[in-house]
């Protein structure tokens, strides 16, 4: 039987189990390398601005924007799932996916300059291909940031409402704020009324949340893509698209428990094979979901053989960018395929993670084939591809862009982690309430309560 | 003391080491006559609904996202059909104002009225004051409280109830109630 960590069983009510903030050396060499990393990725993007309106020259950084929308956006969502289906495995990792929602909010600056290289809708009477109806209120650059913002607005309320009491505090304190403060602190007392408020908003925002993911990934692949590149029309592209970004977000969450065990006792002690024998079975099922999609999408185009659609196909997948194709297949379905059928890799935290970095790079292949290709299309607006196009190789500044682009990501998550304690005490807590190691016969047998 | 004097209600707040002696106390109110609105429980940890047999908290958050969602799909179509109206120019054919060519819009409107609702009413329902007005940082230790609302007439009942269940401390405004022998550590 896979058991929980046992520290996590034996969490007390009185006193009270605290989490803490996570101490973090600025002086170590790992955290002033993810600060340089992260200044490299404001310069770059400062750099890269002077390309303001070519779209070419935004092609990668369209990529690595996708991959954070991929992976760290996608993130919060395990902790929505894991709370509807009442999964005490996810509560040390909770607040650890939660916090994700604030590197986040790097994707609405990273797609100012990006929406904004984008061509118009109508160009000498030739209209492209477009979600909007070539509608000119202010679509896409308005549109797709104005749901960006509807989405992290959703991520940041979850991200603090299930802080709040954790950060506020004994009554004492919370009553001495001022009144500004003290609503921000939602005036948190632990009434019973209270906790219910708080339970039901979260539920509701992470809903929202997914709403908006789902939304907010279906336009920005399609404006930054399908609409891009002439004969690319695919149905079940943006579905495929979600799919693999829960794959990435829930490989991007074992790395990040892994290094949490390894680096941060404080959370580590609580996290351990349950959560990784979860998030395998997850990982495993999201890599079928992989084949099956790309697979649909694929045949219907080999099938139908319409000249503009296997010229598109030719580019992102068979000819023209082949390679990070490959690399996308083997690093998203074959590797984790045949290595997380077997247990011992699937349910242990240091396997699944060595597979989780293998989907990670998987995953920013599969966005550079896509979103390059699409992005450094000639002609947005013809109906095909009359020949074939030459890939879009990147440039030293595009490679210190991505480097820069995840050595931000990495700076504002350690920063939000030194902020806001880590794992969630109150959910722990009351997950200690629950749940009870007991002997059944010989055997010894987790007795779970979910009281709602 | 005057009748008004007796007819104001003040608050009193029993702390227990057990939830055990919270549910306790929860009954004795009723069994002396107070009304589930007049008694609250607090705690650091959220435990189930109904576990002190405390009444079901009311609250109207659930209204928040529908007003919202309302007001913003309200607002989408005010925007879209106002700028097909003002700009009237065929597309292809269709109309003028054309339901499946605004319909991202009008979805994106709904969702940003009501996460924006959501957030405002979650804000409005932790609304100052909150009618509780008397608290103990022990609760943060992990004790619970049970918070009465009681005519002051009726403070000796509510007293000697929250005591009878074995509270550690029942406090009112003005301080500890209890007795320093009566009340434990």
């Amino acid at each position: 039987m896979i058991k929980p960590e046992a520290v996590g069983l034996s969490l007390t009510l009185r006193p009270p189990y605290r989490p803490s903030t996570i101490a973090i050396n600025r002086k170590s060499a790992v955290v002033v390398g993810v600060g340089l990393l992260a200044a490299l990725g404001v310069v770059m993007y400062v750099v890269k601005l002077f390309s303001w309106g070519d779209r070419a020259e935004w092609a990668y950084p369209a990529a690595i924007t996708l991959f954070v929308l991929s992976s760290v956006s996608a993130a919060p969502l395990v902790a929505f799932a894991s709370r509807m289906a009442r999964g005490y495995w996810g509560l040390p990792a909770r607040r650890v996916v939660e916090l994700f929602a604030l590197p986040s909010m790097l994707l609405f600056a990273l797609l100012i300059p990006i929406l904004g290289s984008l061509p118009p809708f109508e160009q000498d009477g030739v209209t492209r291909a477009n979600l909007w109806f070539g509608w000119g209120g202010g679509a896409p650059f308005l549109t797709d940031q104005l749901a960006v913002s509807v989405m992290l607005l959703a991520g940041g309320a979850l991200m603090w409402f299930a802080a709040v009491p954790d950060l506020a505090g004994p009554p004492s304190r919370v009553r001495a704020m001022p009144a500004w403060k003290r609503l921000l602190f939602l005036n948190w007392t632990g009434t019973k009324r209270q906790w219910i408020v708080l339970r039901t908003s979260m539920r509701w925002i992470s809903a929202f949340y997914l709403m908006m993911y789902v939304f907010v990934t279906m336009i920005l692949t399609t404006d930054l893509g399908q609409s891009l590149l002439p004969g690319w029309r695919s149905g079940i592209f943006p579905a495929y698209h979600v799919i693999t970004s829960f794959q990435g977000a829930i490989a991007l969450i074992v790395i990040t428990l892994f290094l949490l065990r390894r680096y941060a006792p404080s959370v580590g002690q609580f996290i351990g094979d349950e959560q990784a024998a979860s998030l395998g079975k997850f990982l495993l099922a999201l890599t079928l979901f992989w084949f099956y999609f790309f697979w649909s999408d694929f045949l219907l185009v080999w099938y139908a053989r319409l000249p503009s659609e296997v010229a598109a196909v030719q580019t992102n997948v068979a000819v023209t960018y082949i390679v990070p194709f490959l690399i996308a297949m083997f690093g998203q379905f074959l590797i984790p395929f045949v290595t997380l059928i077997f247990n011992p890799i699937r349910r242990k935290l240091a396997r699944l993670t060595a597979v989780s970095v293998v989907v990670l790079i998987g995953l920013l292949f599969d966005r550079i084939r896509l979103f390059v290709a699409s992005m450094s299309s000639e002609n947005p607006f013809s109906h095909g591809l009359a020949e074939l196009p030459e890939p879009y190789y990147p440039n030293a500044i595009d490679i210190l862009f991505m480097i820069g682009v995840v050595g931000m990501v990495a700076a504002i998550y350690l920063w939000v982690l030194t902020r806001i304690p880590t794992p969630g005490g109150w959910e722990m807590r009351e997950g200690a309430m629950y749940r009870r190691e007991q002997k059944y016969m010989h055997a010894e047998v987790l007795v779970l309560g979910k009281p709602d | 003391m005057s009748a008004r004097d007796s007819d104001r209600k003040r608050e009193l707040l029993g702390l227990y080491n057990e939830p055990d002696d919270a549910a306790d106390a929860v009954s004795r109110l009723r069994g002396v006559g107070f009304g589930g609105n007049d008694i609250e429980i607090i705690s650091a940890t959220p435990y189930p609904e109904g576990a002190f047999g405390e009444q079901h908290a009311k609250h109207r958050l659930f209204a928040f996202p529908f007003a919202g969602a309302a007001c913003g799909l309200a607002v989408a179509i005010a925007w879209h059909i106002g700028a097909q109206i003002a700009l009237p120019i065929v597309t292809g054919g269709k109309p003028i104002v054309a339901v499946p060519a605004i319909i991202q819009v009008l979805y994106e409107g709904t969702m940003l009225g009501a996460v924006l609702f959501t957030v405002l009413g979650v804000l409005f329902e932790s609304r100052l004051p909150d009618g509780i007005g008397v608290y103990d940082d022990r609760i943060a230790d992990g004790l619970i409280g049970v918070s009465v609302m009681a005519r002051e007439r009726r403070i000796p009942d509510a007293q000697i109830a929250l005591e009878e269940a074995g509270a550690v401390d029942v406090l009112s405004k003005d301080g500890s109630l209890m007795r320093p022998a009566a009340a434990s550590p």
